[in-house]
């Protein structure tokens, strides 16, 4: 297994040498939304606490880090650790909202909303940070500004953060945390009773998820070059970090990477070949029928039912 | 502060809560009897609004007439869509039924966007400029004609399920459904017909508040997004809930809009949505979970 | 070939096609070069937000790109190259600036050697990043935030980046803020009357903030009769705007200034007549929603002698009035106007740049670009289209347009008026 993994990892690493610069972007993104779902994953798919606002957190992330930047002068090396931990912040505020007063299910679904749309309402209004005409980046091509001319560099930040977190997200699975996180989503009334402290594994999951997921924020703002509140903060976001890991298998470490791998490209394939015609929405009818066909077909995602079948086969 | 602008927010709030308590009716039907949360709301409504349109541009029906109409292809919509989908992952994690429902509106909004075009359309109803002047402040005929429909749609739905049978067995079902299956309650068909007559709700509300609102495709989010806050607010399967928490939403709003600035009058509502949510989550009018 | 299950129902054709449309795009985009047809042809990759909360405008840029191309080759082609023909390649944003980035670098590995959008401001901006790093000229065709161009401008100023590849062929948010202060202005001293209190109403999305920015600032430096008393704004789109005009109603206003977006149009302006707020006038400073053929439809009597100052064909040139009679056949029924006019101008003004260059080499482009001096344009333009050093056009500006006997009409300035404005507006 460990070698399947290097041999894919080394395949990976050497694509962009290969494949042309489009290829490497859908991989970028590939790998950045496997990244943001893996950040979801350790609260909404180990943890079983549905957040539907993780966009909530890239927009302070990347907010904090491109305003650091203009403002400031600081570079978005150093300003994409003060933006995650600005979004661990709130992360923990809606934690402890939630967590402490009991919201389970659609309840707590329902909170992160609200804290995601309220942060866009926000910063669609402020005009100090940029209002709804959002930031927009200077393109400097900069390293020192974490930009890059080349977009094969962004290409492997990207697979080194998609990499780093499926590696804390297998971590978290082998120790502890990831057994208590894994019992508190089967049966959180069952882990009080035995002494478990259910409200401050919550609290960590989601300022662990929160704090990755403001990282990823910068990345976003030093690779799209404009922030937009609607684009940034909005449910749509939350919806494609969500959908990733759900697809692939919430609660698992492959699950967010398999999603990502499945429904990116089927994105791009629907809008290459639907979205050319005279029928404008044809392309998204069909990712949404093919968002269907997953949840009836595969109801407990893609990874588990791949491994399934791979155990079917004689060793 | 100008009492007359006071005043005039107030009752423009109070009856444009008319027409946010019927876009919240359907959903906390069927979230009260079969504890699925429709992502498809708003989308099924824009579905209504433009079947509303086609009457009125092609057969020259008027919405407030039509409206049975809508609610009768909604109605049937919602049956497809629950047993066909919905279902089948009764049983499934949550992230699973959420992710089918965003499905099902990711198609219809681009079904829409498809067969009716980007544009925003509105329904052109005699009544959409008619205004009653009450001195310095007036009142806008539409919107109290769809409030007084409104009430009537609430009353009616109510007394469905206090006084028929399928109505009532809906009740016990979303009380308990192991309960309902034990006495014999076809609890598939009650869940089905839930659907359906919460789909006719939304089909009813998209018609009747189609000549007040301009929509396109891509309205359904919002108005999800809406009626959510209201049926938290009101109380989750609670009927009155969802009445008196439109009303309460709209109101607040159009303070918000009076005093702060119109443009975070949506902060307004998602506070009062955090504060139901931590003080009482049960909503309003919901009964506290047991 | 690979074997791809599509989902259920898919038949057979529907199928093949697509498993041979995927192996064949599997193929070339594996390979970095361009590999292409030997025929002469340009490709330009023409990117809209043709889905998502801004298809209706996104829908009307591309079509205008489209008939330009279509015009140009039936004229003959790029001759300099031989008679080469346009051929687009089509992308959509989604309105999403991740899928506009894609979009882009999707087109060039499809060999688009230019590139034209992308109408909405956020993706416009995502694409220009690829555009510096690819090396391949984007002529914005409509999109107002200024640091669109300035931010690249400045960066090679700077000395970040060396060239710059990106150019812009429509007003930026300051100069639709100047020119609307000073038609105002004009228009009031030309119908004798002296407005003094004016209530600006505006969407609170990115184009109507930029455009409320850009009309205050420009007010405050003009510093006119006129004052701007209240500002009020709302969260786009609307549900409902009537509590919003009853405080515009409550600050006495003379005039009412509306920024909006079409479906907010449509509750703003039956909400003023309701309410029955005592104006001389409404006059946009410059925004959507107050002339399209199908918000006159919507709005009939509500819409007439609303003023609002936009980017506008010159209907006086006859060629103008041909391609706006095609597009109402081609769109079923839509008006030729700001979004279609400034792409359909936007593509002749790269042949007219590929003319002179006579290649697709990006740098020899790009000096062609910044020796344009174009006339062919069919929009209302204050000189010939040229580009200064932030890569604007400055002659790109807008005129004012009001609705008279349902249709919309240039009425100011004079020399490219169509009609004679009303204002103050009949007391009804």
């Amino acid at each position: 297994m460990k070698l399947l993994a290097l041999l894919a990892v080394a395949v990976l690493a050497a694509l962009p040498w290969i494949v042309g610069s489009y290829l490497v972007t859908v991989l970028i993104f590939i790998f950045f939304y496997a990244y943001l779902g893996q950040a979801w994953n350790i609260v909404g798919g180990y943890a079983g606490q549905l957040s539907v606002g993780h966009a909530a957190f890239v927009g302070v992330g990347g907010y904090a880090a491109a305003l650091l930047s203009a403002h400031a002068g600081l570079s978005p090396w150093i300003g994409m650790w003060i933006g995650g931990a600005l979004a661990a912040a709130l992360g923990a505020v809606i934690g402890y909202l939630g967590f402490r007063f009991g919201l389970r299910g659609f309840y707590f679904v329902l909170l992160t909303v609200a804290f995601a749309e309220i942060c866009r309402v926000v910063a669609l209004n402020v005009d100090a940070v940029g209002g709804a005409l959002g930031l927009y980046i200077t393109f400097t091509g900069n390293p020192r500004q974490f930009q890059f001319q080349d977009n094969r560099a962004y290409y492997y930040v990207a697979l080194a953060l998609m990499l780093g977190s499926t590696a804390l997200v297998r971590s978290i699975e082998r120790h502890r945390f990831g057994a208590y996180l894994t019992a508190i989503r089967q049966d959180e009334s069952a882990c009080e009773a035995l002494g478990v402290d259910t409200l401050r594994v919550k609290m960590l999951a989601m300022i662990l998820s929160s704090f990755l997921t403001g990282v990823g924020g910068t990345f976003y703002a030093f690779y799209l070059f404009s922030l937009q509140p609607n684009a940034v903060f909005g449910i749509p976001l939350s919806v494609e970090i969500i959908i990733r890991p759900i697809v692939g298998g919430a609660g698992t470490v492959m699950g967010p990477i398999l999603g990502s791998f499945i429904l990116s490209p089927l994105a791009e394939i629907s809008r290459t070949y639907f979205a050319q015609g005279g029928w404008n929405g044809l392309h998204l009818i069909v990712y949404g029928l093919l968002l269907i066909a997953v949840v009836l077909f595969l109801p407990q995602g893609a990874y588990p039912a791949l491994l399934r079948l791979v155990r079917r086969r004689p060793a | 502060m100008d009492p007359t602008l006071i005043g005039q927010g107030l009752l423009s709030g109070f009856l444009f809560g008319g027409v946010y308590s019927l876009m919240a009716v359907g959903l906390t039907l069927i979230f009260g009897v079969m504890r699925v949360v429709n992502f498809a709301h708003g989308d099924m409504m824009v579905w209504g609004m433009y079947l509303a349109w086609l009457l009125s541009a092609r057969a020259g029906i008027d919405p407030y007439l039509g409206f049975v109409v809508c609610a009768a292809a909604l109605f049937l919509l919602g049956l497809v869509v629950q047993r066909g989908l919905v279902e089948r992952i009764v049983d499934a994690p949550h992230e699973m039924q959420i992710l089918l429902m965003l499905g099902v509106a990711l198609v219809l909004e681009n079904a829409a966007l498809v067969a009716f075009g980007p544009d925003p359309a509105r329904v052109r109803s005699p009544l959409s400029q008619a205004t009653l002047w009450l001195g310095p402040i007036f009142v806008d005929v539409a919107r109290l004609l769809t409030f007084g429909l409104a009430m009537v749609l609430t009353a009616a739905l109510w007394l469905f399920l206090a006084r028929t049978d399928l109505g009532r067995t809906m009740r016990a079902a979303a009380d308990n459904p192991y309960g309902a299956r034990v006495i014999g309650a076809d609890v598939r068909r009650v869940y089905a017909a839930a659907f359906g007559v919460g789909a006719a709700c939304v089909g009813a509300a998209g018609a009747l508040v189609s000549p007040i609102l301009p929509f396109q495709p891509t309205s359904g989010l919002g108005l999800s997004v809406t009626s959510f806050n209201i049926v938290i607010i009101g109380g989750m399967g609670s009927l009155p809930g969802a009445f008196v928490g439109g009303i309460l939403v709209s109101v607040a709003e159009s303070m918000g809009a009076v005093f702060l600035s119109p443009s975070m009058k949506e902060l307004v509502s998602f506070g009062l949505l955090i504060a139901i949510l931590l003080f009482r989550p049960a909503g309003l009018f919901g009964k506290t979970a047991g | 070939m690979s074997e791809r299950r599509t989902g259920r129902g898919t038949d057979r054709r529907t199928f093949l096609k697509t498993a041979g449309a995927a192996a064949g795009a599997a193929a070339v985009a594996g390979f970095p070069a361009v590999l292409r047809a030997q025929a002469p042809t340009v490709k330009i990759g023409t990117i809209h937000c043709v889905t998502g909360p801004l298809a209706e405008p996104g829908q009307a840029c591309r079509l205008g790109a489209q008939m330009a191309a279509e015009a140009i080759n039936a004229a003959g082609g790029i001759k300099s190259m031989g008679g080469a023909k346009i051929e687009l390649i089509l992308g959509d944003t989604q309105t999403k600036p991740d899928v506009a980035r894609a979009e882009a670098e999707r087109v060039i590995n499809a060999g688009a050697q230019l590139l034209m959008g992308a109408f909405n401001s956020g993706d416009t901006a995502a694409i220009v990043p690829v555009a510096q790093q690819r090396r391949v000229p984007l002529l914005v065709d409509i999109s107002a935030a200024d640091p669109i161009t300035a931010n690249v401008a400045k960066s090679v100023r700077e000395g970040q980046q060396k060239v710059q590849y990106v150019y812009r062929n429509f007003p930026t948010g300051t100069l639709f803020g100047q020119r609307a202060v000073q038609y105002f202005t004009e228009i009031f001293k030309e119908a004798g009357v002296s407005p003094k209190r004016v209530v600006l109403m505006h969407a609170n999305d990115l184009f109507g903030q930029n455009q409320a920015r850009g009309f205050q600032a420009a007010h405050k430096a003009a510093n006119p009769s006129w004052e701007i008393v209240e500002v009020i704004s709302w969260p786009e789109p609307p549900t409902d705007l009537s509590t919003e005009v009853s405080r515009a109603k409550a600050a006495k206003p003379d005039i009412i200034a509306p920024i909006t977006r079409p479906a907010s149009a449509q509750l703003l302006l039956p909400e003023i007549a309701k309410q029955r707020v005592d104006i001389m006038g409404i006059v946009g400073p410059g925004s959507p929603g107050l002339y399209e053929a199908g918000q006159i439809a919507a709005l009939k009597e509500n819409l007439e002698y609303v003023m609002s100052s936009v980017p506008w064909p010159n209907f006086k040139n006859p060629r103008a009035r041909q391609v706006a009679e095609e597009y109402v056949k081609r769109s079923g029924g839509k008006t030729f106007d700001t979004n279609s006019g400034y792409s359909y101008d936007g593509m002749f003004v790269l042949a007219d740049v590929l003319e002179r260059a006579k290649s697709t080499d990006s740098d020899t482009v790009v000096d062609a670009l910044k020796k344009t001096r174009f006339t062919g344009g069919l929009m209302v333009y204050g000189g010939p289209i040229f580009f200064n050093e932030i890569g604007d056009n400055p002659n790109a500006i807008p005129a004012m347009i009001e609705i008279l006997g349902q249709k919309p009409v240039v009425v100011w300035p004079k020399d490219v008026a169509a009609e004679k404005f009303v204002f103050p507006r009949p007391k009804r």
